[in-house]
């Protein structure tokens, strides 16, 4: 405020209105002569002799408001607040239209597979159990990992370790009570953790009420099974069950043979009866009502056969047809996928999703289906442009990445995935369950690290089998456990269902149970164990951590471009990026012997890459894109900025489930 | 006392300017009118209390209380509590009958400067961030349904908050009228949704869905602590009670319409509030309330289905009108800040032809959109809310004190003392419990900023800004210079007066 700005009325107005001559006098005369009061011509001559102040009556004011001066920078004002507010919605709604699709949980997390009987052991009967699993949930937190895959524990006999379910409504004692597992689910989800049931349809175990009905020929539960007239030692056909041997057993009691895939103790559930259907049905309604977050659907390849009961071919046309007694030795045509069973996934699909209208509470759907070649049969379960089925089938093919391991092999290995993934699907990726070998075993030690960084930086959702985060291996264990460890020794899957190594303690801090547990400890757990390594910033755990975090934070990792950029014998190397971010990632996995890569003519790359994380300890901060040496069993995680994109130019050599967009500007995603 | 004469004779003559000038067609001096009714009355109350938190804020009650029995009691209590809360305001509100909630109370009991201190910070602070909380959460249930399992970008919360506060305060600067039509209209809203949630319900009641109320005591907190936290967490759906203070002057008939609404208000709020959570709890096991993110659309969801979209629209409609009500009372107590001095003049000014609290719904609505845009306001702003509790005890201890020092004073309604004494106790737990059950050095920086308030109370009051005219002619808001300021030696006489211009 100038000092020459100060006239007379501004002095006045310094003095308040109430001292003000002017202002008493415009106040008083209405109350005196009311009547007169009014917008005359007279009046204005009278108020423009007046400078605007503070504590002007109204009639004064009214008169400079109308002013040009006044009048239209409140028009442009006020319609400019108009305008904003119009502008601001219209903004909201573009980006409401324009987002794309955000990514469901089981998108954002990894899968981690709980083997219940090995996680741990909280009543130290040397058996793992569910109060265990809820003891060890901060594990989770640590790796950043929302789902969680629990292998079963409905109450069972225990001949296949849980795959053979004598009450699909209970939980075994062995690993608790039904309130053992309510609160394991409450506390899962209180700490934002979605728990995926294994749901078992293709046979129960002969111990189940059903079973025992349909055997001595109860209505309605007769024909629960598949039972076909036979003798004693005569089959109806050829076909061999998974664990070997034929699928058809005696009854002597209804004096008939069962069918059974798996185990004789496994009967086959007869997915013909509309009953079962909608038994099975019902199971699934029970526990999504508890509020399970998905389930995977173990083995749904076998649940329908043939009628016709025709001899299956052998891979061997001249082989000796008594000799016949393994899995591998016929073609499955009559009893692998067949026609009817994903019209049956499909309405389970339809069940699902009536739990799924709450925002979040997606249900999951997982297929367990080894299809080896016949990749399309495994892609048939991401469902059809008409039918949604699962969210996606389990791919094994990196399960066959140590069979002739090299750069190659991998790229190999992803890209028949990718390049046979319906378009807009979501790929993912599995090293490990609880019936194959480890991979620290099967790949070598030495390759761990990298097979951990290329599950958590490939598009898609991984799947961690409990230990691979510590990088356990298979142990050989000195009393064979498994029913089919039993028929033929070298395919026992005891050795990668050993007991999680959560410290060095007693019983490598599993259990208490100081007789032993059920399967032995590694021998190596003394180091190798989850304690020792959250100490340690360059263990296998922590390495897994800090990529876990960074694909839940990076775009470009998370729902980003994934380009193939080079593989060799040794090296793979993919790209990771995001249209309108900067930031990019190059993945370089060793999987052969030391050697240096030279990606000079990747003319989208800058020259200089900077090391984000390094599997084996280098000094080097950052590379020279022509000269990126790695070492056995290396995994590199580059980072780099640029504004060239790779894709646009490498359509073949890329993949992306959903494109999206990144506005900086905003911090927001949109279609594009 | 010349000066003093003059102003009591134009504040006489205002009223009676203000009564003229409307039979004449021509108005004079420019004032907030008088068309408040008790329907309207209601709706500000009923309206400004179910904000989002019946939809929120089971949850956190459950989780203080641990079991279903417990968590309705209180529940229950909370609206006891408002009831109170609000009896004491009735009281002051017919003694005062001054628009601007705690102030005009505060001055006329401990004086000027506490007066001040609760201006500045509510001013400031309180109303416009809880304008910007309450918009925000309008614009995240307006958005999340498009986001299924995401939370949205906050550019788009942001966007449509400041949208909702830029159309509220345009319709509040445009139109009483107006701003009331939306308020009841948003009330209707909330209370339709409220009796959907009810009667469903019911009638799952109705269907044998009463496994949650079996044992209903068992697993009870029996810490004092988590149960104080639960009364807080309750109490915030019940914020509000004191919004028909804020407007005691545009009320018709005050001396009726002001206890009448409270005591309709609050209880009916009560009972729907009651009868939310039962609706709540036959769906919904205790452990399913704890872990839905918003309870009312998990509801929606099992419940409505394929209507369950009924829910968040409802959500959304009530949030903004809460907003709407939130302005409109924020309007009136920054104008009365104003008016008395406590704030640039400026605020106190009233839109000629609009009879709106223009500038000071235009300031609140700046600083609402404001306090909108850094990332993590909620955090901070919570810790003012201790502040909330502060205040609203001393109002009742006011009112203990007035008993004492302004005998004379007529009360048209009189409440037992015991009272305010019980809510006045009630709000040094509420204030204290969170700071002993954990001290954070936020606290310190709140009280730090609130106190620091006294250090612009001169400049604010003394200092004169001359670009204000020019806005005051751009908004067509003359400055309301015949009714006077709240000076200590002239309150009394202009409260006999406008009682007498009443009576």
């Amino acid at each position: 405020m100038s000092l020459t700005k100060i006239t007379n009325i501004d002095a006045l107005e310094l003095e308040d209105g109430v001292q003000n001559a002017a202002f008493q006098e415009d106040e008083d005369r209405p109350h005196s002569e009311p009547a007169i009061v009014s917008f005359t011509g007279q009046e204005e001559v009278a108020y423009t002799q007046i400078k605007p102040y503070a504590g002007m009556p109204k009639e004064v004011l009214m008169l400079y408001s109308k002013q040009a001066r006044y009048r239209v920078p409140r028009e442009i004002l006020f319609w400019l607040i108009i305008v904003c507010t119009l502008v601001l919605i219209g903004v909201t709604i573009a980006i409401v239209a324009l987002s794309p699709r955000c990514l469901s949980w089981w998108q954002v997390s990894p899968v981690y597979q709980v083997y219940p009987r090995s996680f741990k052991d909280s009543n130290a009967d040397g058996v793992g159990d569910l109060k265990g699993i809820k003891e060890k949930l901060s594990h989770f937190d640590y790796l950043n990992i929302k789902a969680i895959w629990i292998s079963p524990f409905y109450k069972s006999p225990m001949r296949d370790f849980g795959y053979d379910v004598e009450d699909f409504r209970q939980i075994d004692p062995l690993f608790g009570t039904m309130q053992d597992f309510d609160d394991l689910l409450a506390s899962m989800h209180d700490k934002g953790l979605k728990l995926i049931m294994d749901y078992i349809p293709n046979h129960t175990s002969d111990e189940h009420i059903w079973f025992q009905l349909s055997r001595n020929g109860t209505e309605p539960y007769k024909d629960y099974y598949i039972w076909v007239n036979c003798t004693e030692d005569k089959p109806p056909n050829n076909w061999v069950s998974v664990f070997g041997n034929s699928t058809w057993e005696y009854d002597e009691t209804r004096k008939q043979c069962y069918f059974h895939q798996f185990l004789k103790e496994q009967p086959d559930l007869n997915f013909r009866n509309p009953l079962v259907i909608q038994e099975m049905t019902d199971i699934i309604h029970f526990w999504l009502q508890k509020g399970v977050d998905g389930f995977r659907m173990d083995a749904v390849k076998h649940m329908l056969e043939a009628k016709h009961l025709r001899n299956e071919p052998q891979v061997d046309p001249d082989q000796d047809p008594s000799t016949v007694d393994t899995e591998f030795e016929l073609f499955h045509d009559y009893t692998y996928s067949q026609l009817g069973l994903h019209e049956i996934l499909t309405n389970w699909r339809v069940e699902m999703d009536i739990y799924s209208r709450e925002p979040g509470r997606h249900r999951f759907m997982v297929i367990e289906s080894y299809d080896y070649e016949e990749i399309e049969k495994t892609m048939r379960y991401y469902g059809t442009s008409y039918a949604t089925e699962s969210d996606f089938p389990f791919n094994f093919y990196l399960l066959d990445l140590p069979d002739a391991l090299s750069g190659n092999r991998a790229k190999e290995l992803v890209d028949v995935w990718m390049k046979n993934m319906p378009e807009g699907k979501w790929p993912n990726w599995v090293v490990g369950n609880h019936d194959k070998p480890r991979i620290a075993t099967s790949a070598g030690r030495e390759y761990v690290r990298a097979i951990n960084m290329m599950l958590l930086t490939l598009p898609g959702t991984p799947t961690t089998y409990y230990g691979e985060e510590i990088g356990m291996v298979n142990v050989n264990v000195s009393v064979i456990q498994d029913p089919f460890g039993k028929f033929n020794p070298n395919n026992s899957r005891d050795p990668q269902r050993t007991p999680m190594q959560w410290s060095d303690k007693i019983n490598a801090g599993f259990s208490d149970n100081e007789t032993g547990t059920w399967l032995d400890i590694a021998p190596d757990y003394d180091t190798v164990n989850v304690e020792a390594q959250q100490a340690d910033s360059n263990s296998i755990i922590s390495q897994y951590r800090t990529l876990s975090l960074l694909r839940g934070a990076e775009l470009a990792l998370s729902r980003g471009w994934f380009c193939y950029v080079r593989s060799d014998t040794n090296v793979f190397a993919y790209l990771r990026e995001m249209d309108g971010k900067q930031n990019a990632f190059l993945v370089v996995l060793n999987f052969g012997e030391d050697t240096e890569t030279d990606l000079l003519s990747v003319s989208e790359l800058p020259d200089v890459l900077t090391v984000h994380l390094s599997t084996t300890p280098i000094n080097q901060k950052t590379f020279s894109k022509s000269r990126i040496p790695t070492s056995k069993g290396q995994g590199l995680l580059l980072q780099y900025s640029t504004n060239k994109r790779f894709h646009s130019n490498h359509a073949s050599e890329c993949y992306v489930s959903e494109k999206a967009c990144y506005f900086p500007a905003l911090d927001i995603l949109y279609k594009c | 006392m010349d000066g003093e004469k003059k102003k009591t004779a134009t504040n006489n003559g205002s009223i009676k300017g203000v009564v003229e000038a409307k039979k004449q067609g021509q108005p004079k001096a420019a004032a907030l009118q008088k068309n408040v009714g008790l329907l309207s009355s209601i709706c500000l109350i009923v309206g400004t209390m179910i904000g989002s938190g019946i939809f929120i804020s089971p949850k956190s009650v459950l989780e203080g209380t641990g079991a279903v029995g417990p968590s309705l009691c209180v529940w229950a209590a909370c609206g006891v509590l408002a009831t109170l809360g609000a009896l004491c305001y009735a009281e002051l509100g017919t003694m005062i009958t001054k628009s601007g909630g705690e102030y005009p109370y505060l001055m006329e009991g401990f004086g000027p400067v506490l007066a001040y201190l609760y201006s500045w910070t509510t001013v400031i602070v309180l109303k416009p961030s809880s304008f910007a909380i309450i918009a925000l959460s309008c614009a995240e249930y307006a958005s999340t349904p498009f986001y299924p399992g995401c939370t949205p970008p906050q550019v788009i919360t942001k966007c449509l908050a400041a949208a909702c506060i830029l159309i509220i305060t345009v319709v509040n600067c445009l139109s009483v009228k107006l701003a009331y039509r939306v308020q009841n209209f948003f009330t209707a809203a909330k209370l339709l949704i409220i009796v959907i949630i009810v009667v469903s319900g019911i009638v799952l009641l109705a269907q044998g869905n009463t496994q949650n109320f079996k044992d209903s005591f068992t697993g009870a907190s029996t810490s004092f602590g988590t149960i104080g936290l639960a009364f807080y967490n309750g109490l915030w759906a019940y914020d509000g009670w004191n919004q028909l203070n804020f407007i005691t002057e545009e009320l018709k008939n005050p001396y009726r319409n002001l206890p009448l609404a409270i005591i309709i208000g609050i209880p009916l709020v009560t009972v729907c509030y009651i009868l939310v959570n039962i609706a709540y709890f036959t769906v919904m096991t205790p452990v399913e309330l704890l872990q839905s993110p918003a309870v009312a659309v998990t509801f929606g969801d099992r419940v409505l289905y394929p209507l369950s979209w009924v829910v968040p629209l409802f959500v959304v409609f009530s949030t903004f009108g809460a907003a709407n009500g939130s302005c409109f009372t924020a309007g009136r107590l920054t104008y009365v800040a104003g008016r008395e001095g406590h704030m640039v003049r400026i605020l106190s000014y009233i839109s000629v032809k609009r009879y709106t609290p223009a500038p000071a719904l235009m300031f609140n609505g700046i600083l609402s959109i404001i306090y909108t845009i850094p990332a993590d306001i909620n955090t901070l702003i919570n810790y003012f809310s201790f502040a909330q509790w502060v205040f609203y005890g001393l109002t009742c201890a006011a009112l203990i004190v007035m008993r004492f020092t302004r005998k004379k004073l007529h009360r048209p309604v009189k409440i037992p003392i015991i009272i305010p004494v019980v809510v006045v106790i009630v709000s040094c737990y509420l204030v204290l419990a969170p700071i002993i059950d954990k001290p954070e050095i936020e606290y310190l920086y709140c009280t730090v900023f609130i106190v620091g308030g006294l250090l612009l109370y001169v400049p604010l009051i003394h200092f004169k800004f001359n670009w204000i005219r020019h806005i005051t002619i751009m908004t067509e808001v003359p400055p309301l210079m015949n009714t006077p300021r709240c000076s200590p030696r002239g309150r009394l006489t202009r409260q006999g007066r406008l009682r007498q211009g009443h009576e």
